[in-house]
């Protein structure tokens, strides 16, 4: 295996691990802080068709995202929700990638998984593209986008350009892309908690209250007929 | 240098600070600004070159607020997040715009958010936030003071009500030809007790003696209460949760009182929801009694075989609107569904439908916020098109407010269909029980009593139907069609009738004869009814005449109720058919 300079060494490890320290205590203390408001109750009976609970509203809640077809928004743009797939991939391909290449390199020598790697942080570098062009171009959404969203958006399509040329792990034929790659990352681990990124953090929370609120209410699973 | 904050503006900040809880909060951070949520809103899909209608617009401009003073980064770095604080009453009162003028809490782009933003929630949140420090449309602060001090939201008095109920007893009686069917008011330890939404009392009566022909019919051991009656709740709308609570608290109190058995509430979607879902939290009260929706009341009197019904009455072909409180906050959907389809022989859904259908635009209060019934007509033509698709001639809808929020966009965008409620439809359907069969041994003494009842039933009919006999009726109308037809169904019931098709020649009339009663209509060239009101108002001859406001326009209601003089007696909105007309004028002129 090529030996590689301490600069990317530190960029695989220390770094990581500081970054992602970091991230986890902020995190918790965001956690903490959400958790610190009181939960609203309902005290009333159920209503709706039997059947429907707070539990299986919850888990339709959950579930929702990967069923595009279970919401108006995502029938009706549902190339839009393909593109929300393919960057979610992406974004769980990149983080992976983070932990294959400095502590399982060995895996990252098989041309398949480097393929899978490619096409999924390719693809969802396109779409970065795609969504920021959607986010500049389309009225509504400047009307509704901050200086994060931009940021956020241009960051991640940027660190999937720099990991898709990280992929092959082949430090050997120069480090500049693994070593951005593993700065942004460490930076993506920093900057996350405090932008719109750690949207992740609080969806289990917002679809759980609201899952369990239409479960109860006897909404959620949705019918749909006619 | 610090800007100088008002105090209102400092108030809605400390305030907010005390109304968040988690799920509020969750919403308030969760937004990715995705723009998934855009189309769902029947404001955006009218208004689609406008981005400040978008939920997520709307949604910022509290999100902002809560950013500057509750969240970290936006304490921080504000312009990185777009958190902005509020220093003027300026900046509340464009707030209050957005809150209360562009959203009417109808909670679609809720159910269309990816990461379960729920949006109307806290706008109402919002608007209660507004409310306390006093910022709020002129309609919201008459009715909520209204439902505080009067106890309803349409100021009906007790009188009045009681009035009302003796009344329509009267017409079920007449209608069952049975004595015994009467409105039972305050009867204690009944299985149900009915309340209503004072809309009936004042303008659809007929709802209430449908609605107690079908108890009655049933056998049902039911009653009235004669306070804490109106189920209805402005607290839901202006997002006052004291409010809210009292008005529930109001409703419960008095069936504890007379230990009734079970609430069941007349077809009203904002009173079913605050009534039997929001209510108890509001009022942080457990209840230990049953709430239902009198969908499911007459539901049951059929499946249990209480009462028949015969659908081919209803064969004019029928859609159904879902309210948003309903059916997208409550879950009531299929119900009505299946009750519609046991009553009507022709029923075609609208698309989309249950917890997807779009808000008819009345909900929220917005139909008592007459500076923003422009922009509200406006995005009704979602439902219009909704409506005309189905090629429906009847639309039915369990709800009051819907009842008004579509017989406006059916005007505004002439699609001349009609608007009822399933209360009307099981009662057309309700199957009569056929009286005791007279024993042949009895026959000859059988028929001569049978000849001297249907006499003096002839004799009751005439009189009814002259029972405006006498009664001199202005008709002011710049239709001569409507002038003609007013006047027919008037001069049937023996009214003397009087015409004028433009303000000035009411006036005239008005002054020379003094009329017991003038139908008004708003919409006229020249001088409007607005105008001919006042004038006949301000005269102190004619000042206590009689009006009956008759319109096709509601949105010109203003015309009147922003006027500071007293209000009208009646109201009606155009088309009105013949039973309408004369319930209400013999309401109006006090004649049972
Ligand atoms: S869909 Fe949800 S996350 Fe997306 S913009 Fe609307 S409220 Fe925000
Ligand atoms: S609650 Fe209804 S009216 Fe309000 S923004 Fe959402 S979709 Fe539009």
């Amino acid at each position: 295996m090529h030996e590689i300079s301490n600069q990317l060494h530190f960029a695989e490890h220390s770094l990581q691990e500081v970054a992602l320290i970091f991230m986890a205590i902020v995190y918790t203390l965001r956690v903490v802080w959400l958790v610190r408001f009181k939960a609203g109750k309902e005290r009333q009976p159920a209503t709706g068709l039997a059947g429907t609970t707070p539990r299986k509203g919850i888990l339709y809640s959950w579930a929702n995202i990967a069923m595009p077809w279970a919401m108006e928004s995502t029938r009706k743009n549902f190339f839009i929700y393909v593109q929300f797939a393919i960057f979610h991939i992406g974004v769980v391909s990149a983080i992976t990638l983070s932990f294959f290449i400095p502590y399982a390199p060995n895996l990252m020598a098989n041309p398949v998984l480097i393929t899978v790697f490619q096409i999924s942080i390719g693809g969802a570098f396109i779409v970065g593209v795609m969504r920021i062009i959607r986010r500049s171009t389309v009225k509504v959404m400047r009307h509704i986008s901050t200086p994060d969203d931009y940021f956020s958006l241009l960051l991640l399509t940027v660190w999937f350009g720099f990991a898709f040329f990280a992929v092959p792990n082949q430090p050997q034929n120069g480090e500049t892309a693994l070593v951005v790659y593993f700065w942004l990352t460490a930076f993506f681990l920093v900057y996350v908690p405090f932008s719109k990124i750690s949207h992740y953090l609080y969806y289990p929370f917002t679809r759980y209250y609201f899952g369990k609120s239409m479960g109860y209410r006897g909404v959620y699973p949705m019918v749909r007929k006619g | 240098m610090s800007r100088v904050r008002s105090q209102k503006a400092e108030l809605v900040i400390e305030r907010l600070g005390k109304k968040l809880n988690r799920q509020i909060v969750g919403s308030l951070v969760a937004c990715v600004h995705c723009g998934m949520c855009t189309d769902a809103c029947h404001y955006v899909l009218a208004n689609p070159d406008d981005p400040s209608y978008a939920p997520a617009a709307k949604a910022d401009k509290l999100r902002k607020l809560f950013k500057r003073h509750y969240d970290w980064t936006g304490r921080v770095i504000p312009w990185w997040v777009g958190a902005k604080s509020i220093f003027t009453d300026e900046e509340l009162e464009d707030l209050k715009d957005t809150v209360f003028g562009k959203c009417t809490n109808c909670r679609r782009c809720s159910i269309n958010c990816p990461m379960g933003v729920d949006f109307a929630t806290y706008n109402r949140m919002t608007r209660g936030l507004l409310v306390s420090v006093g910022i709020m449309p002129e309609g919201v602060a008459v009715v909520s003071k209204d439902q505080w001090e009067i106890g309803n939201q349409m100021g009906v008095l007790t009188e009045d009500y009681l009035d009302t109920l003796e009344w329509m007893g009267e017409e079920m009686q007449e209608e069952l030809d049975d004595e015994t069917a009467i409105i039972p008011i305050d009867k204690e330890d009944a299985d149900i007790v009915y309340t209503i939404n004072p809309r009936e009392v004042k303008y659809d009566p007929r709802t209430i003696s449908d609605a107690g022909k079908i108890f009655h019919v049933a056998g049902a051991n039911w009653t009235m209460p004669s306070e804490g009656w109106d189920m209805t709740n402005f607290g839901l709308f202006s997002g006052d949760d004291a409010l809210g609570g009292s008005v529930a608290a109001r409703v419960y109190d008095k069936l504890q009182e007379i230990r009734g058995k079970k609430l069941v509430i007349s077809e009203c979607g904002h009173g079913y929801r605050s009534t039997r879902c929001e209510g108890p939290n509001w009022a942080g009260m457990d209840i230990g009694f049953e709430m239902e929706s009198s969908v499911i009341t007459m539901l049951n009197f059929i499946k249990e075989g209480k009462i028949q019904v015969d659908k081919t009455r209803n064969t004019t072909p029928v859609t159904f609107h879902d309210s948003c409180n309903n059916a997208r906050s409550c879950g009531l959907f299929e119900e009505p569904r299946e009750l519609l389809k046991l009553v009507v022989t022709d029923f075609t859904e609208m698309y989309p439908n249950r917890a997807e259908n779009y808000c008819c635009t009345g909900g929220g209060g917005a139909m008592s916020m007459s500076e923003y019934t422009p922009q509200r007509l406006k995005s009704g033509i979602v439902k219009a098109n909704q409506l005309k698709d189905t090629g429906a001639k009847i639309v039915v809808t369990s709800c009051h407010n819907c009842v008004d929020g579509l017989n406006d966009v059916i005007k505004h965008y002439k699609l001349g269909m009609e608007v009822t409620q399933l209360v009307n439809l099981v009662a057309n359907a309700l199957v009569i029980p056929e009286k005791k069969v007279v024993p042949v041994v009895e026959v000859a003494e059988a028929v001569v009593e049978e000849a001297i009842a249907e006499e003096a039933v002839e004799a009751e009919e005439i009189k009814k139907e002259l029972v405006l006999t006498g009664r001199k009726i202005l008709i002011v109308d710049d239709e001569p069609d409507i002038r003609t037809f007013f006047g027919a169904v008037l001069e049937d019931n023996g009214a003397i009738i009087l015409e004028a098709g433009d303000g000035d020649q009411a006036i005239e009339i008005a002054n020379s004869e003094k009329p017991d009663l003038i139908t008004l209509d708003l919409s006229m060239p020249g001088k409007d009814g607005g105008k001919v009101f006042e004038a006949l108002r301000s005269n102190p001859e004619t000042e206590r005449l009689k009006i009956c406001i008759i319109t096709g326009r509601p949105e010109l209601r203003k015309l009147i109720y922003d006027q500071e003089l007293s209000k009208p007696e009646g109201y009606l909105d155009k088309p009105v058919d013949e039973d309408t007309l004369v319930l209400n004028v013999r309401k109006i002129l006090e004649l049972s």
